[in-house]
């Protein structure tokens, strides 16, 4: 006789399942059987994995299981108004000062009335939100949608596909060149604790070039729960510069994903900057699929109090002569701890391939942790691969040479730090950006910026 | 006028200075020559203020303040500039940005207005031609990809900016080749005032040909062995430090 095992769901898991449940009927797409059918998928896969725990390799360091005690309601979006002030409180004025293309997300929405829509489609831009969208897919979504350098094992990803309320999709026609970037500015919302799901779609056509900035703000939403996941498509000699600064309220857990797909010739650089979540998982699946292309995925993070950072990259060389950079600088205070875990795996065919990954930390206190854990899969044997880790105080030879020089001791400290997150900010080529984020580093040192 | 009465400082649980005594009136240039362990780099590093120098007995007074007292920064702003044996080396801080903070900050801490970046940029750049240092340089990493010859002379830079009336220098000439040596000693005589002592700490006589001292202090087992005028150098030139209970190197 066989007994069924029950599967012991913990509050939170059951609490999604109850979530999709309840919501599944007024979901954007509810009545497109290609939409319906990806989201039961999605919470059928969910439904078996479970959230992820530590017992799961890439997850050992974030027990996501353990550390959701419950499941915040799936908000609803009530059109709040924003002005110019909630967005600068939100941003930092730097990064609310760039010229960009803006596009808002907000409670899991694309708000048409705040967004630059118009001015995107004049550059040679075609842009969607994902819940009108989602009402009837056409062709190229639904090649894209779930389609991406997929992951059939995330279970956080599949819940996003399944809950997903909202977002946007983007096509950069062919050849076209964008002069400023896309800013794609997340914020919360207000008043109770609430889950956010948005799903956004950015295909490169071949021979275009685009910065897409993603910003994660509050506006003052307590005990936010934000699933985002952006699927990125390149096609031949593509090249997209997607930067993600992630400045969440204090008490918000951030699970992000990027899930890409690299042509040929094409080149991708990501930078992620963490200071805000509580609790931050950031992934980045990414896949080349053609040959000749190149991949830089960097990032400064700067954690305090009681934060939790893990970082998460998965690098497929699956062709030949393509080129993998990863960089990433923590700097870490009280009992923060910061990981890093960083995965390449190198195919039989893929000769040629050159891929360079490094974490660094600085830890300013006794209670900090750094986790590193480098992680490379290769099989062909003509290529160039490399991994390195180091983590430490700030140098005290060097401290006294700058207070010697009559730099006071605080002042002398945060240079150095500044310096240490410098190195890993050089990586962003938009000039006026990189002075954006060395700002708002400056601001987290509290230090008044020059 | 520095005043240094019976220093005794330990060095990872080792006793270095075995009670120094020195004075230094304001406007003489005092030599400390000596063997290697004598306690010539220590000496230097005590009026510094570095961590890791333990002071068990004695005083050191400046200007009648007592700067044992004092923080490093502190001692900055009251006068106090140690040009380092072995200048640091900081990736990701640029020359200017480190010269803009240093120069500011001690002026801050006297009471003077700070320099706009425009005005000190163009003070940076007169002083940085007199000795002969390429502007380009200044807007690399502080140090980074220097020669010992082209550290030696940013050190003398940097007591030309920030306008001290005790200049440390420590070894100023180890690693320098005639030509930078001519010019460093050029740099160090042109800041020579009534109202600034220096402390030239030199293994070799050769460096106080061109600067010439008022006094020469011999230092042997962590104690001043002997004192004496600018030929006590050219004596030891001629016999060594073997009375002084050095070792051949």
């Amino acid at each position: 006789m066989e007994l069924p095992v029950q599967q012991f769901r913990t509050k939170a898991e059951q609490a999604y399942l109850d979530m999709f449940e309840t919501a599944r009927a007024g979901l954007p797409g509810a009545r497109d059987p290609f939409v319906a059918a990806l989201r039961d998928k999605a919470i059928e896969a969910y439904g078996r994995l479970g959230l992820p725990h530590r017992r799961i390799e890439a997850w050992k360091y974030t027990d996501l299981r353990g550390l959701l005690s419950d499941a915040h309601p799936l908000i609803r979006a009530t059109g709040l108004p924003i002005d110019a002030a909630d967005v600068k409180e939100a941003l930092g004025g730097p990064l609310a000062m760039l010229p960009v293309f803006r596009l808002f997300l907000v409670e899991g929405e694309l708000r048409t009335d705040l967004s630059d829509v118009a001015g995107l489609k004049s550059a040679g831009v075609e842009i969607v939100s994902l819940a009108v969208a989602l009402e009837k897919p056409a062709a190229w979504l639904k090649q894209a949608l779930g389609a991406i350098n997929p992951r059939a094992d995330d279970s956080v990803v599949a819940l996003n596909t399944a809950l997903m309320t909202g977002g946007v999709a983007l096509r950069v026609a062919e050849g076209v060149t964008l002069d400023q970037p896309i800013h794609v500015i997340h914020l919360d919302g207000t008043g109770e604790p609430a889950s956010i799901f948005t799903r956004s779609l950015v295909l490169a056509e071949p021979g275009s070039a685009l910065t897409l900035i993603e910003s994660f703000a509050g506006l003052g939403l307590r005990g936010l729960q934000r699933n985002a996941v952006t699927e990125l498509r390149l096609g031949a000699k593509a090249a997209i510069d997607h930067i993600k600064i992630e400045r969440e309220g204090g008490d918000a857990v951030h699970l992000g994903a990027a899930l890409v797909e690299i042509g040929p010739d094409a080149r991708y650089n990501a930078f992620q900057f963490s200071t805000g979540a509580a609790l931050v998982r950031s992934q980045t699946f990414a896949r080349f699929s053609g040959a000749g292309s190149s991949l830089d995925v960097s990032g400064a993070l700067l954690l305090r109090g009681r934060q939790h950072c893990d970082t998460t990259l998965l690098v497929e060389h699956a062709v030949p002569r393509c080129t993998s950079r990863e960089l990433f600088k923590a700097v870490l205070d009280g009992e923060a701890r910061g990981i890093f875990q960083g995965k390449i795996i190198v195919v039989p065919d893929a000769q040629k391939t050159d891929g360079k990954q490094m974490a660094q930390a600085l830890l300013l206190s006794e209670t900090a942790e750094f986790d590193s854990k480098p992680e490379l899969e290769i099989f062909a044997d003509d290529v160039v691969c490399g991994h390195g880790s180091t983590s430490g105080r700030l140098d005290e030879d060097l401290l006294f040479y700058l207070e010697a020089r009559g730099i006071p001791e605080d002042q002398a400290r945060a240079l150095l730090i500044q310096a240490f997150i410098a190195e890993a900010l050089e990586r962003i080529e938009h000039e006026d950006l990189r002075e954006a984020l060395s700002a708002s580093s400056a601001e987290w040192l509290g230090v008044r910026p020059e | 006028m520095l005043e240094i009465k019976n220093l005794h400082v330990n060095v990872d649980g080792r006793e270095i200075l075995k009670g120094l005594d020195l004075s230094l009136p304001a406007g003489e240039v005092h030599a400390i020559m000596g063997p290697n362990g004598s306690g010539k780099s220590t000496l230097a590093y005590v009026l510094a203020g570095k961590n890791d120098y333990e002071v068990t007995a004695g005083s050191i007074t400046w200007n009648g303040e007592n700067l044992l007292a004092m923080e490093p920064s502190e001692r900055a702003a009251a006068g106090v500039f140690l040009a380092f044996q072995y200048p640091m080396e900081i990736p990701g801080v640029a020359t200017m940005t480190f010269l803009r903070a240093a120069v500011n900050a001690v002026r801050k801490a006297r009471g003077e207005a700070e320099l706009s970046t425009p005005d000190l940029l163009k003070l940076v750049r007169a002083k940085a031609k007199l000795l002969k240092i390429d502007p380009d340089m200044l807007k690399r990493p502080l140090n980074v990809g220097f020669s010992g010859g082209e550290k030696k002379r940013n050190e003398i830079l940097q007591m030309a900016l920030l306008e001290p009336s005790l200049c440390v220098l420590d070894e100023t000439d180890s690693g320098l080749d005639i030509d930078a040596l001519r010019i460093v000693a050029e740099g160090v005589n042109a800041l020579r005032s009534k109202d600034r002592s220096m402390l030239v700490i030199t293994h070799y006589q050769r460096l106080l040909n061109y600067i010439v001292p008022d006094r020469v202090h011999v230092l042997s087992d962590g104690r001043v062995a002997r004192s004496g005028g600018p030929e006590l150098a050219l004596e030891l030139e001629q016999s060594g430090y073997a009375e002084f209970g050095g070792k051949a190197a």
